[in-house]
């Protein structure tokens, strides 16, 4: 483990501290949702079909400390993807709502949470999802541009070096390999020091070598930049490497069990444990 | 800022080619009106031009009575020019020879359009002038010279004056429409007319008043004068419908005006397809952008500065290439038809780019608002907003739009009506026709695996999507097969009508003892002319016994009225014949027996515009006024006269009973070329009465004219074919992402390369067969109704096309598809799968 990363896990594990001893003095108190970077409460989500109403998630509460690792898991069409854009602000919330680093996603409209998203959130999805008319270098500055920040290129090139692929910068998408584009694609989720970073399936369309390569960047950069990480994912393995799994099943949240990192981190047991108490 | 993202943005998409078709489109809508209405405009000028040199001003007011002198001075206060001419018979004398010569003097002004063509000696070149004699000297045509016996720079007596032979006469603008003895034209100054003394109370005289001015001056102007014009006075403009000239002006003009449209037509279904194709292509990255944080507002900046962007260019380079194409069409026809265009002023500059703005802006506008409302969990759920891609508004939007371009740039509502109804007609009963054509393919029973069943497997499959590539294509081809059809059609009818061997002299005045020696004339000099008709003047003065005045009194509308009063002023010529003209069509009523000649009733057929403005009707008898006798005719039949053939033609042909009733004089029509002058001149010598009138110029232009829409039409099909192949392009674009999956999913099932390259292939020759056969069909029924309802000719079948159509469909959508697709069959699995992800 690098020095740098050795600083910022010791940062990781004083925040985390500190979460549980607020915690442990008041678990609903005012103190405690600052410290919640995602506050989920009564979340549902339905939708108008030709049959009637559906309800895709049904009254979901759980909460994400900052800097914490979380992963979502469940079956195909269980909710779990509809609940990640809930939570990113992509969609909006039948009823219940979302908290994100304390502002309450109901009560903004769709340019108030872009404009959230452009200060706080970083995403890496299944496809990829860059711009093929734009370089690898230019896919990261993207969300800065977008931001109106232009003095992104020195940190962009940064970051495409902490991904591998400081000769690969002026390439574009077509001429990447699809572990290379996702790298792009992990780069610039980091851009701009997002505090929450959502990914999805990030390794699905990858082979394992490749799928593996990925998993470790988005955890090492995820440590290194004290950043918040909610990942979707089918894959077991993957999510055992985040400090929660929330199980989504049928729309509801089954439970959320403790992932393999926890024992580094003894805070985020007790919290985890009464979450799941809670949701029980 | 966006945008510097903008613009990179936009460098790379247009790089990448995602705008060329949107590019091409635009520009080619551009082109194509800039090209077509600077090439008709200046058409359209030269021709008035020439039309106005054949009367050498824009308007003139003749009289066979002196004119108010105040006529003339008020004409100057609306800003007009003005010339006078004076014409009157005189005898001129030199040499002991004396001889009757027709005068024309005018004043110096004279000619205020067109030029004068002289010579300084019988034997020099000529060239042109653009004034007439001045006052001392006379220029003589070259007949007189012979006659008369005399050079350049004798004196000649004319009248009672005395004057010095100057110059050779060799044309004037106006000349060959008014004078009645051709080969001894006199020109004279206005100023010397009190000189010759010839001018005596009973006279023969004529005066011709000549006006040249802005249209609006001139319309002004004959307002002011129309309730100061006395009977005998004749207000005269450039048109005139029964001219050949404006009969083939008109259908040049209808027909590149159709041709247009068709090209404006197909450039705006590429642009619509390809507009609507590049923002379902953004989908992707405006979601992304969304989700990085991208503001709406943002997100449109960049979008609607892309569509300005490409919007300013492809308008600047279609202008720009339209500008090129129609100077290189200009040049060549002033350097092969010597014909002068003056430019076309800022008209086609202005309509062109408008048309552009408005194609960029309607064809897009939908798309691009779709876009704008892209959701960002498109991320996530990556079907989310194809719904948007299938916009019943974007649709209608199109058809709006391209129907107010048909109507901007044709100008005329009922036509761009009735191709809007009728296409939007042939596109439903195409799309159930290809439904049908696609579905019956499946009981073809084809071998599983073969080519051909892969073929039309994939046709079935995509049946909707085909359907509106075979709507596209066969739109496509239909306007070219009818583009191609029309054209051929046209210019024959044309040149029928105007062939090599046209006269290009009318002879007058020929008494019948005199058409012997005529026809041996024209036989020994192997002179080609037409038969002697019997020609008189005649004037319809009643209608059933009831005089014409008090009828036409009754009739309402002011333009019927004005009609009838030219039908009952003028004093056509009139003839009898036993059988019906070349040109001519019985459309009511019957030609004259064979026996006629044994009955006393005389019979008369008569043109239909005449029918039409005089309300006659088949049994009617007409009384005909010949100086002072009067003749009966019973109305037996009526005819359609082809105006447009510059052969003689007569608005009633008496029965051949009336032989004898009337004195007559002959005429008939030559061809004489430029080595028969000299013994022309010596037979008019012989013949002192009879006259020739030069109509060579009128063919000239009239072939020139030809010769002119046929490049034009030439340049119209080439537009027409390249707007196709964009359609076609951009339909095929718009399925290569879906091809590109089929390949992968094909290749992966262990299909042969060759086998899928055949499939494309025979999928597009099929595609471009059946979009041939149907559009030939379709384009010949809508042919056969516009030629008989838009060009006044007879409507016909062309069943060369039923073949032409599906094999140039065939050939030319399997061509442009497959070389479309052909790097997408190249390409190994691996690349395709990362393209497509």
């Amino acid at each position: 483990m690098s020095v740098l990363s050795q600083v910022k896990d010791a940062q990781v594990k004083d925040q985390s501290n500190t979460s549980l001893d607020s915690h442990s003095v008041n678990p609903t108190g005012d103190l405690l949702e600052t410290l919640n970077i995602i506050q989920v409460s009564g979340l549902t989500k339905s939708v108008n079909t030709l049959e009637g109403s559906l309800t895709i998630l049904s009254d979901i509460n759980f909460s994400v400390k900052s800097g914490e690792s979380v992963a979502i898991v469940g079956a195909s069409g269980s909710g779990k993807s509809t609940l990640l854009s809930l939570l990113a602000g992509l969609d909006v919330a039948s009823q219940g709502d979302v908290q994100l680093d304390g502002q309450a996603l109901s009560t903004l409209d769709e340019e108030d949470r872009a404009q959230l998203r452009a200060e706080k959130i970083g995403f890496v999805f299944q496809s990829f999802m860059l711009v093929q008319s734009l370089t690898a270098l230019e896919n990261v500055m993207l969300p800065a541009e977008l931001a109106g920040d232009h003095d992104a290129r020195a940190q962009a090139i940064t970051l495409l070096d902490k991904v591998g692929l400081s000769h690969r910068i002026e390439h574009y998408p077509s001429q990447l390999s699809g572990g290379e584009q996702q790298r792009v694609a992990i780069a610039r989720a980091f851009i701009g020091s997002p505090k929450i970073l959502f990914a999805d399936e990030p390794s699905a369309n990858l082979d394992s070598k490749n799928g593996h390569l990925i998993e470790t960047l988005l955890f090492d950069l995820n440590k290194q930049n004290g950043t918040t990480l909610v990942l979707v994912t089918h894959d077991e393995h993957l999510a055992k490497q985040c400090q929660r799994i929330i199980h989504i099943e049928g729309g509801q949240l089954e439970k959320i069990s403790v992932g393999e990192t926890t024992s580094e981190n003894t805070g985020k047991n007790v919290n985890v444990k009464e979450e799941t108490s809670h949701v029980g | 800022m966006w945008v510097k993202l903008a613009f990179k943005l936009f460098s790379r998409e247009f790089r990448r080619g995602e705008l060329t078709i949107i590019f091409a489109a635009i520009a080619l809508a551009v082109l194509t009106v800039f090209s077509l209405s600077s090439i008709t405009e200046r058409i359209g000028l030269n021709i008035t031009q020439k039309s106005s040199d054949f009367i050498a001003a824009d308007r003139r007011l003749s009289s066979n009575h002196a004119i108010d002198t105040q006529v003339l001075s008020k004409a100057n206060e609306f800003g007009l020019e003005t010339a006078k001419l004076l014409y009157f018979d005189s005898m001129l004398f030199a040499n002991d020879e004396l001889v009757l010569g027709a005068v024309k003097a005018t004043t110096q002004e004279y000619p205020l359009r067109g030029k004068i063509t002289i010579k300084d000696a019988l034997t020099a070149e000529p060239y042109e002038v653009t004034t007439g004699p001045t006052e001392g000297s006379i220029w003589l045509s070259e007949g007189l010279f012979y006659t008369l016996n005399v050079e350049v720079g004798d004196k000649v007596e004319l009248g009672a004056g005395i004057f010095n032979i100057s110059k050779v006469l060799v044309k004037e603008p106006d000349a060959p429409f008014f004078s009645l003895s051709g080969n001894k034209r006199v020109l004279l100054n206005y100023n010397d007319i009190e000189k010759t003394q010839a001018i005596q109370p009973g006279s023969r005289i004529f005066h011709r008043y000549l006006y040249k001015g802005e249209e609006q001056q001139l319309t002004d102007y004959y307002a002011w004068l129309k309730p100061l014009l006395k009977s005998n006075q004749e207000w005269q403009g450039i048109k005139d419908r029964q001219s050949p000239l404006g009969n083939n002006l008109d259908k040049a003009e209808r027909f590149l005006l159709l041709a247009g449209l068709f090209g404006i037509m197909l450039a705006a279904v590429a642009m619509a397809v390809s507009a609507k194709r590049y923002c379902e292509r953004q989908y992707d990255p405006v979601a992304m952008m969304k989700t990085l944080g991208g503001s709406r507002r943002i997100i449109r900046n960049i979008f609607l500065l892309h569509l300005s962007l490409v919007t300013v260019f492809s308008i600047a380079v279609g202008l720009m290439v339209g500008y090129v194409l129609q100077t290189i069409g200009a040049d060549y026809l002033i350097s092969v038809m010597g014909a002068e265009l003056p430019n076309a002023g800022v008209k086609p500059w202005l309509l062109s780019s408008f048309i552009g703005l408005i194609c960029a802006l309607m064809f897009s506008l939908k798309p691009l608002l779709d876009l704008f409302d892209i959701p960002p969990l498109r991320v996530l759920r990556r079907n989310l907003g194809d719904t948007l891609a299938i916009s019943r508004v974007h649709i209608a939007l199109s058809l709006l739009t391209i129907f107010a371009l048909m109507w901007l740039f044709s100008g005329e509502i009922i036509t761009t009506l009735i191709l809007f109804v009728s296409t939007l007609f042939v596109i439903a009963i195409l799309f159930g026709i290809s439904r049908l054509l696609f579905a019956a393919g499946r009981s073809l029973g084809l071998r599983p695996g073969s080519s051909w069943s892969l073929a039309i497997a994939t046709l079935q499959k995509r049946a909707n999507a085909n359907a509106i590539q075979l709507i596209s294509f066969a739109l496509a081809i239909k306007l070219m097969l009818f583009l191609v059809v029309l054209k051929s059609d046209i210019i024959d009818d044309w040149q029928q009508q105007v062939p090599e061997d046209a006269p290009n002299m009318f002879i007058i005045n020929v008494a019948e003892n005199e058409i012997a020696p005529l026809e041996t004339f024209f036989i020994d000099k192997n002179i080609p002319h037409e038969d002697f008709y019997p020609v008189f003047r005649g004037r319809v003065d009643a209608l059933n016994g009831e005089a014409f005045a008090r009828k036409t009194s009754k009739q309402e509308g002011e333009e019927k009225d004005e009609e009838a009063k030219e039908g009952k002023r003028r004093e056509p010529n009139l003839t009898w014949l036993s059988t019906l003209p070349d040109d001519n069509e019985i459309i009511e009523g019957e030609w004259f027996a064979d026996n006629i000649a044994e009955s006393e009733q005389i019979e008369v057929s008569v043109v239909d515009h005449w029918r039409d403005s005089l309300d006659l009707e088949l049994g009617d008898v007409i009384t005909i006024l010949v100086n002072e006798q009067v003749i009966e005719a019973k109305v037996t039949s009526f005819r359609k006269v082809n105006w447009a053939t510059l052969k003689p033609n007569f608005v009633m042909i008496l029965s051949t009973n009336m032989a004898g009733k009337v004195p007559v004089m002959y005429f008939s029509a030559a061809q004489i070329q430029e080595q028969h002058t000299k013994d022309v001149s010596q037979l008019l010598q012989r013949y002192p009465t009879i006259s020739m009138i030069d109509i060579k110029a009128r063919i000239e232009q009239a072939q020139s004219i030809i010769a002119q829409v046929s490049i034009a039409i030439g340049f119209v099909l080439s537009i027409v074919l390249i707007s196709g192949a964009l359609v076609l392009i951009s339909q095929v674009q718009a399925s290569l992402a879906e091809r590109m999956q089929e390949v992968v999913i094909l290749r992966t099932l262990g299909a042969k390369g060759r086998l899928i390259k055949l499939a494309t292939l025979y999928e597009f020759i099929l595609l471009g067969a059946i979009a041939g056969l149907v559009a030939a069909i379709v384009s010949d029924v809508t042919l056969f109704v516009i030629q008989q309802q838009l060009f006044n000719v007879d409507g016909r079948l062309h069943f060369y096309i039923w073949l032409l159509g599906p094999l140039s469909g065939a050939v030319f959508v399997s061509a442009i598809g497959y070389f479309m697709v052909a790097r997408t069959m190249r390409q190994n699995t691996q690349g395709l799968l990362r393209k497509l992800s």
